[in-house]
């Protein structure tokens, strides 16, 4: 249990949120990554996003829209409920206060209760992958029930802080971009930016920048690798954090009408 | 695919271990201390006799059923519990009025404390001008109990401004997996010159180990003597103190098991040999002797012979009802007045020592 808790730990918080282009995936396609959410494409224009983790369930569809000018357009819609997650956060082990309550990110003295968030976007990508390819996106969230949580149960990590801060604050404003570039047969890179506004929160907002090299071994397997900086405020104040990022991303072929 | 696979994960590994922060700062063994000013600086003349108090301040939640060293079921303490706790010890501080205080367990950036700076904030509550600090636990998480953020240490606080302050690692405790001692407390002394016009001299503070079951605490005493050793070499005189976690030669009780029980627990009850992590103090009662021996403390031995009662300075948890001596001052010329200030009870696990130091 202890080896696979960091994948679950990181997979709570990047599974739900990533896969920024308003490309749909084909008809029945499916796709799964490491740390990222399982993605099916539907047959009406629509893909399909789940967090795999399933005490943090959340589910989302991402639906085309009609094009705007050279613009590729997508809305997504998610809806989440974390309040399993974050109370397995208060003893990941099953252990109590003190013994000590290893991996336990929460204190376990504070009561979560059941919230739940809706989150809106629209995203927008023109170009293509050997031209280069560039996608905006802008979004909002907001969240119900978390009055009742006391302000002091914050993750107060990077990822994690962002993340949770729309059961704390009640809304979140999140937009971003990315760039997509193939440069060989197999490979290409990602330029990714994401910025997290958080009105009313100890910390208000975070940019998150990353910088990753694709992989396509094979028409099934992507490996993406680089960095992630992270930068935001803090309950005690602005942090920035340098990370590495590695995912395997392992998709099914679309389905032939 | 091999020989990429290869390739990448050396990269990513590589990142890993060259980009991340460190979870935990592991410390040299000498290190500048983390030096602190009040917003205003209020005059200070010099003196003949300095009044000088060691505290255990417990990072100002006074008697808070906090989990971690008593047997509470909190973590994470409200900003206004902690700011009460703080005025509580600023009142104290300001009615005693020392001229160098030194405390033990002074949170600067704890999630448990709601992050208060609390070294800047005694500075600029009390009339002490200069702080120095060494930090014995920093850590951007602690993955266990929801503790998050931990900075807490040690705080030496003075009238007069402090120099070429150091904060000296001592050994880490070698009865714990590598795990968690990675995780754990970093002991350590913080050395200070206090400047005072005409006249310097060195403030020593430290906090010794609480918990360990082996020789652990025999090597901090030992640390700390050497420290005090130094300066005495050097030709120069100490005002040194804090929270020793040891009783005194002469103590009459040893075991405290029972006392420390928390509710669940059992010692000594039904047969059982075993004895609760720091509440047996037989195996060590020699350890402060060399202490004894060749500085001055505050409340002599002699002294604390006769009224022992009168100088514990510690009891476990909510209750006000001290009973034993961990908190000590110590000189290598003289105190005047050394006085266990057994009314401030309710403010922390532990009471302030306080005594006059003549300048020499």
């Amino acid at each position: 249990m202890k080896r696979v808790l960091p994948i679950i730990l990181v997979s709570i918080v990047v599974g739900q949120w990533s896969g920024n282009t308003a490309t749909n995936m084909g008809v029945g396609q499916k796709e799964i990554g490491l740390f990222t959410p399982y993605r099916m494409g539907l047959n009406n224009g629509s893909e399909l996003i789940i967090n795999k983790f399933v005490l943090m369930p959340s589910i989302g569809i991402k639906q085309e829209q009609t094009m705007f000018g050279n613009w590729q357009r997508a809305r997504i819609f998610r809806v989440e409920y974390p309040t399993m997650g974050m109370k397995w956060l208060q003893s990941p082990l099953g252990m109590k206060l003190g013994e000590p309550d290893m991996f336990a990110l929460i204190s376990p003295e504070f009561d979560i209760p059941h919230m739940i968030s809706l989150y809106g976007e629209m995203i927008g990508t023109t170009g293509s992958p050997w031209a280069g390819q560039i996608s905006l996106y802008s979004g909002a969230g907001f969240a119900l029930g978390g009055e009742k949580l006391d302000g002091r149960s914050t993750i107060d990590l990077p990822g994690f802080y962002s993340r949770f801060s729309v059961y704390y604050n009640g809304f979140i404003i999140k937009s971003g971009g990315e760039y997509l570039r193939q440069f060989k047969e197999q490979w290409s890179y990602i330029v990714d930016y994401d910025m997290y506004i958080m009105p009313g929160g100890a910390g208000r907002y975070s940019f998150e920048q990353k910088g990753l090299i694709v992989w396509t071994k094979s028409p099934k397997l992507q490996i993406h690798f680089g960095y992630k900086l992270i930068a935001g405020e803090y309950p005690f104040g602005a942090q920035a954090h340098l990370f590495p990022a590695l995912d395997f991303i392992w998709r099914s072929d679309a389905k032939h009408n | 695919m091999k020989y990429y696979f290869k390739y990448i994960l050396s990269i990513t590994a590589g990142m890993l271990l060259t980009s991340c922060d460190p979870l935990v700062n592991q410390f040299a063994d000498i290190e500048d201390a983390v030096m602190y000013r009040a917003s205003n600086i209020k005059n200070a003349e010099a003196k003949k006799s300095i009044k000088v108090m060691t505290w255990n301040i417990r990072f100002g939640v006074a008697r808070l059923d906090f989990f971690g060293d008593g047997c509470g079921d909190r973590a994470i303490l409200g900003k206004s519990e902690v700011v009460k706790g703080l005025e509580g010890l600023a009142a104290k501080i300001n009615a005693e009025d020392p001229d160098i205080v030194l405390l033990q367990e002074v949170d600067v950036q704890s999630k448990k404390t709601a992050y208060i700076d609390q070294a800047q904030w005694l500075l600029d509550h009390t009339d002490l001008n200069y702080g120095a600090y060494g930090s014995m636990w920093e850590a951007q998480v602690i993955l266990a109990d929801g503790l998050g953020r931990v900075n807490t240490g040690n705080l030496t606080l003075s009238k007069w401004e402090l120099k070429d302050a150091e904060r000296h690692q001592l050994p880490l405790r070698s009865d714990q997996d590598g795990l968690t001692q990675y995780f754990y407390l970093r002991r350590n002394v913080l050395k200070a010159k206090v400047v005072m016009p005409g006249n310097s001299f060195y403030a020593v503070n430290t906090h010794l180990t609480a918990f360990a079951t082996d020789d652990t605490k025999q090597k901090h005493i030992t640390g700390f003597k050497d420290i005090l050793d130094g300066i005495v070499a050097e030709g120069k005189n100490f005002v040194a103190g804090g929270d020793l976690n040891a009783l005194p030669p002469n103590a009459s009780k040893l075991d405290y098991c029972i006392e420390d029980q928390c509710s669940g627990e059992s010692y000594h009850t039904g047969g059982e040999s075993n004895h609760k992590e720091g509440a047996y103090f037989a195996p060590e009662i020699t350890w402060l002797s060399s202490l004894y021996q060749t500085y001055t403390p505050a409340i002599s031995l002699s002294e604390y012979g006769e009224q022992e009662g009168q100088h514990y300075t510690h009891s476990p948890f909510d209750r006000l009802q001290l009973d034993r001596k961990l908190d000590y001052l110590w000189t290598n010329t003289n105190w005047n007045n050394g006085t266990t200030h057994q009314g401030a009870t309710s403010l922390s696990d532990h009471i302030p020592v306080t005594a006059d130091w003549m300048v020499k």
